[in-house]
C-alpha cells in the first residue's frame, strides 16, 4: 500500500475508533499493517530499503504519537471539575507514644546514645537486686509488683534495662531506652497497671551531676522550647545516690501556682541521679574508676500533655482514633 | 509529712515566710505536696529517711541548709530507779523475728487530765485529736521524733505481763477507736496471758487504754520488723500514723530517746514517779563509721567544696567527726540516719545542702561510645514506616488480658490477670472503635510482643485485604518470593523458603519480626540497568475448589528467569464446565527466549497438577 494512502486510512480509522488498543494492534501490533510493511523491508533491495526505511519509521512514530494524543484528549476531557477540592487519600499515623519516643530518641542519638532494649518478663535480680533494692526494702513499696508463677515478675520500670546494659557492656556507655512497664494498680485516668517509661544512662570516667543536669536541661529545651526553666532538688531513688528530682516551671501559670501544677508552680518531670555505687559494683563496673548518671521519665504523661489526651486509658485501650 | 510552722519554730528561729520555708524544704528533699493551708506544710516524703518521720528530723536538715542553730528538745536525762518486783510488768518475747527492741518504763501515781492548750493546739494543727495528757504526749513525741510510743493502764491488765507473740487465728481486738479487728497468725500481738491487748506496732486496744481514772501506766516504745508491719497492716487494712512510721527503717536507739523525751513531758504534765521496767534489746546496734574522701565529693559533684564547709555541714547534720586529715574525714553516722549506707550518701548530703541549683551545668564532652542499638529495633521501626506509608494506623494496646499462657498471681482485677497470646485480641477492640467513627476501611497495626512460654516480637496487621498489605510490606522490605500455605480453614501460613514467618487470615496477618528480619534486603530494588522483560499470559484450567497458591508457587519458582508472576483473574463461564475454573496468570521473564521454559513449565504443571493449559 502506498504510504500516503496508508496514512489516510489510518487517520480515518483514528477518527472513528473507540477502541484505541485495537487500533494500535491493527497498525502497530505484531501482525499490524505497518509492522508487516517494516518486516517486508528485509526482502527488498538495499536501495529500496534506504529509501523506504526512514519513511516507514517516521510513519510508525507518527501513528504512535497520534494514538497517544487521542488517548490524552480522551483522558483530559473526562469531566473533571478542577474547582472542587478532592478528598484526600488516607495516610497512616504513628501512635502518639511512638511519635514521642522517636522525638526523644532523636535527641539522645544526637548526643551519641544508642537505643537499648530488655525483656518485660524480668527476674527479681534485674528489676530490683542489681538496682540496690534488696528484698523487703521499704522502697519496693514505691512500686507494687505484678508477679508470675515461678518467681519472675513484670518489670516495674525500665531500669531493668539499665541493669542489663551495665552488666553486659563496659564503659563508656550511653544508652536511652523506652518500653512497657507494669504495676499492680487499679486503672484510673492517670494510672494504669500498664504504662511506658523513657530512660537514659551514661557511664564514663569523669561524669558528674553537672553533666546530668546539663543534658536534662538540653533535653527539656529540645522538647518544650528554649524558655523552659528547670529546678533540681534532692529526691531519693534507691538505684541512685545522690538522687535528683527535676521540676519544670509551670508554663500555664509561669510559676504562680494553678490547678495544672497542683498549686506548686512547678511540675515534676522526672527522676534522676548518679548511678548508685552498689549498682555499678553489682553490674561489674568499678565505681572508683567510673561514674554515671541515670534518669527516667513517665512517658505517657508527656504524650497525654502533647496530644491533649486527658485519660491514659484512652491512649491504649481504645477510645482514640486518628482521622 | 505535715509540719505546722509554729511547731517547727520550737526548734529553729526562722524568719522566712511559710512559702519560702517550703521552697527550702523542697530543695533539700521534702517536696511541698499541697498548697499551704493554715500555716501547715504538707511535704512529700519518700521511704528512705526515717528521721523525716519526725518534725525534729526535718528541722535539723532545714537548720543546716539555712545555716541556723537547731534547738533540740529536752529529754529526761537521769537514770530512773528500777521498778520493784511487785510493780514490774514482765516483758517476754515468745516469737522472734518481729521485735528488735522493746523499751518500757512504769509510771506510778500519774494524774490523767486534759492537756494544756499548747499541746492540744499543736496536735490539732498536725491533725491528731486530743484525748488526755498521757495519750497526747505519746502522740506528740511520735510526731516530734518519728518514733511511736504506747501507754497502757497497768491496773487494767489481767496479768502483770506483756507477752509478744504471734496472733492466733480467731483472736479479736477492739481498738482504741472501737473497731473490732480479727487477728491471725500473720501478725504479732502484745498480750496478757491469752488476751491480746495491742497489735504490735500497728494499733492499741481499748481494754488497757489510759483514761481519766488511770493512776499507773506502762509506757513502751518498740522497734519492729518493718516488712512484717507492712504485710500485717495491709492485710488488716489498717493505715495510721503508727504504721506510717513503723514500716520504715527506724533505728532501735530511737525507742529509748523517745521514751526519755516522753518521760520528761509526763513528769511535767501528769506528775507521778518514773521507774525503769525493762529493755529488751538482744542484738545491739553499734554506731556506724564511714570515711568521706574530699576527692569523692569532687568526683560526683564536679567541683571543689571547701573542706571547712563540708565539716560544718556534717556537724550540723549531727555526724560526729572522728578523724580529719587533708583529703578525708572519718565520721560516725548519727543513729537516726538509717538511710546512709555508702560514702556517696554522705556526698549526697553535702551536695544537697550546697544546693543542686548552684552547680554549673555541663554537656557530655567525650567521644560517643560504640553504637549498640539492636538491629531488630531499627528493623521494626522500618516496618512501622512502611505500614504508615501505605495508609495504616499504628496503635499500642495493653497486653494485660483476662486469660493467657502467662498468668499473674497477684493481679488486682481479673480482666488484667494474664499476658496476651495474640495482639489480635487487644487490637480488634480498637478496630471496633474505628467502626463506630465510620472509619472501618482503615487498616491498623501494632508492633509489640506476645507472651507464650517467652516473649515473642510480632507485628499484627488488620486490614481490608490483608494479602495486599502483606504483599506491599514484603515488597517494600525487599522480600520477593514467599508462599502462603494453607494451614487450616481460612488461615494460611506465610513461608519464605521453608521457614514460617507468620500467618494470615481474612482479617489480617501476624509476622514474627525477628524471623522476618533475616530476609529483608532492599538494595536490589534500586537499579541503573534496564532489563528487558518479556511477559506472557498463561491460562490454566483447574478444579474449582482447588487453592491456586501451590501452583502459583511452582510457577514463580520454576526457573530463575521467571522474575514475577501475577494472577490476573479467575474465570468461570459457559466455555468451562461447572467443576472447573480458568485462571489467567501473567509471567514475567528477564530473557526474551521463553519458549523452552514455557514448554517445560506447562509440561511440569500438567504432570504435577494435572492441569489443562488453554491456548
Amino acid at each position: 500500500m502506498p504510504l500516503k494512502q496508508l496514512l489516510k486510512t489510518f487517520e480515518k480509522d483514528l477518527e472513528v475508533s473507540t477502541d484505541l488498543d485495537a487500533l494500535y494492534l491493527k497498525y502497530l501490533g505484531r501482525q499490524g499493517i505497518l509492522t508487516k510493511e517494516l518486516k517486508s523491508l528485509k526482502e527488498k533491495s538495499i536501495e529500496e530499503k534506504r529509501k523506504l526505511s526512514p519513511k516507514l519509521n517516521k510513519l510508525k512514530k507518527e501513528f504512535d504519537q497520534k494514538i497517544k494524543n487521542k488517548q490524552n484528549l480522551i483522558n483530559n476531557t473526562s469531566n473533571i471539575d478542577l474547582t472542587i477540592p478532592a478528598s484526600p487519600i488516607n495516610t497512616g499515623m504513628l501512635h502518639p507514644t511512638t511519635q514521642v519516643i522517636r522525638e526523644m530518641n532523636k535527641f539522645f542519638r544526637y548526643y551519641g546514645f544508642s537505643i537499648a532494649e530488655g525483656p518485660e518478663i524480668e527476674t527479681y535480680e534485674y528489676n530490683f537486686g542489681k538496682l540496690n533494692l534488696p528484698k523487703d526494702h521499704p522502697a519496693t513499696d514505691l512500686q507494687d509488683t505484678l508477679y508470675i508463677k515461678g518467681g519472675k515478675l513484670l518489670r516495674t520500670h525500665t531500669s531493668s534495662v539499665e541493669a542489663r546494659v551495665l552488666t553486659n557492656y563496659m564503659p563508656p556507655i550511653r544508652v536511652a531506652f523506652s518500653g512497657k512497664c507494669y504495676r499492680n494498680e487499679t486503672s484510673t485516668s492517670t494510672n494504669t497497671p500498664f504504662f511506658h517509661h523513657y530512660q537514659g544512662v551514661a557511664v564514663d570516667k569523669g561524669i558528674t551531676i553537672q553533666h546530668l543536669m546539663g543534658i536534662l536541661e538540653e533535653f527539656h529545651k529540645f522538647l518544650f522550647g528554649n524558655d523552659v526553666e528547670l529546678r533540681f532538688r534532692y529526691k531519693y531513688y534507691p538505684e541512685v545516690s545522690p538522687g535528683l528530682g527535676v521540676d519544670m516551671k509551670c508554663t500555664f501559670c509561669t510559676g504562680k501556682g494553678c490547678s495544672v501544677c497542683k498549686h506548686r508552680g512547678w511540675i515534676e518531670v522526672l527522676g534522676s541521679g548518679m548511678i548508685h555505687y552498689n549498682t555499678l559494683k553489682m553490674c561489674g563496673i568499678d565505681p572508683e574508676e567510673y561514674t554515671g548518671f541515670a534518669f527516667g521519665v513517665g512517658l505517657d504523661r508527656i504524650v497525654m500533655q502533647r496530644f491533649g489526651i486527658n485519660d491514659i486509658r484512652k491512649l491504649y485501650n481504645g477510645g482514640m482514633v486518628y482521622k | 509529712m505535715k509540719i505546722p510552722i509554729e511547731w517547727l519554730k520550737e526548734y529553729i528561729d526562722i524568719k522566712k515566710s511559710p512559702l519560702e520555708i517550703a521552697e527550702s524544704f523542697t530543695t533539700i528533699g521534702l517536696l511541698l505536696d499541697k498548697p499551704i493551708e493554715k500555716n501547715v506544710l504538707d511535704l512529700e516524703h519518700r521511704m528512705d529517711r526515717a528521721d523525716w518521720l519526725g518534725i525534729i528530723g526535718c528541722a535539723r536538715d532545714l537548720a543546716t541548709f539555712e545555716n541556723l542553730k537547731l534547738k533540740n528538745p529536752k529529754y529526761y536525762d537521769e537514770t530512773a530507779t528500777i521498778v520493784s518486783k511487785k510493780n514490774k510488768i514482765d516483758v517476754r518475747v515468745k516469737d522472734g523475728g518481729f521485735v528488735n527492741r522493746f523499751y518500757t518504763q512504769v509510771f506510778r501515781g500519774v494524774t490523767v487530765k486534759d492537756s494544756p492548750k499548747w499541746l492540744r493546739d499543736r496536735l490539732k494543727a498536725y491533725g491528731i485529736p486530743s484525748i488526755n495528757n498521757v495519750v497526747d504526749i505519746t502522740n506528740y513525741v511520735m510526731v516530734e521524733m518519728g518514733q511511736t510510743l504506747h501507754a497502757q493502764d497497768t491496773d487494767k491488765m489481767e496479768k502483770p505481763e506483756i507477752v509478744i507473740r504471734k496472733g492466733k487465728n480467731g483472736e479479736k481486738i477492739t481498738t482504741l477507736l472501737g473497731e473490732v479487728v480479727e487477728i491471725d497468725d500473720s501478725c504479732f500481738v502484745l498480750a496478757q496471758g491469752n488476751k491480746p491487748t495491742v497489735i504490735g506496732g500497728i494499733v492499741g486496744g481499748r481494754a488497757t487504754a489510759v483514761d481519766g481514772n488511770t493512776k499507773n501506766i506502762i509506757l513502751d516504745s518498740g522497734n519492729y520488723n518493718q516488712s512484717q508491719i507492712r504485710k500485717s497492716s495491709r492485710k488488716m487494712k489498717i493505715q495510721n500514723e503508727s504504721v506510717l512510721r513503723n514500716d520504715k527503717f527506724l533505728h532501735p536507739n530511737a525507742t529509748e530517746f523517745a521514751v526519755r523525751r516522753a518521760t520528761k513531758l509526763i513528769l511535767e504534765l501528769a506528775g507521778g514517779k518514773v521507774l525503769f521496767n525493762d529493755d529488751y534489746y538482744p542484738v545491739k546496734h553499734k554506731p556506724q563509721k564511714m570515711v568521706l574522701r574530699m576527692g569523692r565529693v569532687k568526683k560526683i559533684g564536679g567541683l571543689e567544696i571547701d573542706k571547712k564547709k563540708i565539716i560544718n555541714t556534717l556537724e550540723k547534720l549531727e555526724y560526729k567527726v572522728l578523724h580529719d586529715t587533708a583529703d578525708r574525714v572519718t565520721v560516725e553516722i548519727p543513729y537516726f540516719r538509717t538511710d546512709v549506707s555508702v560514702e556517696d550518701d554522705i556526698v549526697a548530703d553535702i551536695l544537697r545542702m550546697y544546693n543542686y541549683n548552684k552547680f554549673p551545668r555541663k554537656i557530655l564532652n567525650t567521644a560517643p561510645p560504640t553504637e549498640i542499638t539492636p538491629d531488630i529495633y531499627n528493623f521494626e521501626d522500618e516496618i512501622r514506616d512502611t505500614l504508615v506509608r501505605i495508609g495504616l494506623h499504628e496503635h499500642i494496646t495493653d497486653p494485660l488480658v483476662p486469660d493467657g499462657q502467662i498468668k499473674l498471681i497477684n493481679a488486682l482485677s481479673k480482666e488484667k490477670s494474664a499476658l496476651r497470646t495474640t495482639i489480635r485480641e487487644t487490637l480488634l477492640p480498637i478496630a471496633n472503635t474505628y467502626k463506630k467513627h465510620g472509619l472501618e476501611k482503615i487498616g491498623l497495626f501494632e508492633i509489640g510482643k506476645i507472651y507464650l512460654t517467652k516473649e515473642i516480637r510480632v507485628v499484627e496487621v488488620l486490614s481490608k485485604d490483608p494479602r495486599i498489605t502483606l504483599a506491599t510490606l514484603l515488597h517494600d522490605l525487599g522480600i520477593q518470593k514467599y508462599q502462603l500455605n494453607k494451614k487450616m480453614e481460612h488461615c494460611v501460613s506465610i513461608n519464605i523458603n521453608t521457614k514460617t514467618i507468620g500467618h494470615l487470615d481474612i482479617k489480617g496477618f501476624t509476622l514474627f519480626t525477628k524471623k522476618l528480619m533475616g530476609y529483608s534486603e532492599t538494595t536490589h530494588r534500586i537499579t541503573t540497568k534496564i532489563t528487558n522483560r518479556t511477559t506472557e499470559d498463561l491460562s490454566l484450567i483447574i478444579n474449582r475448589n482447588e487453592p491456586f497458591g501451590p501452583i502459583y508457587n511452582k510457577i514463580l519458582n520454576y526457573d530463575k528467569h521467571i522474575v514475577d508472576a501475577k494472577v490476573m483473574g479467575e474465570y468461570t463461564g459457559s466455555e468451562i464446565d461447572k467443576d472447573h475454573k480458568s485462571v489467567l496468570i501473567k509471567i514475567s521473564y528477564d530473557i526474551s527466549h521463553t519458549k523452552e521454559i514455557r514448554k517445560a513449565l506447562i509440561k511440569n504443571l500438567k504432570k504435577n497438577f494435572g492441569l489443562i493449559h488453554r491456548e
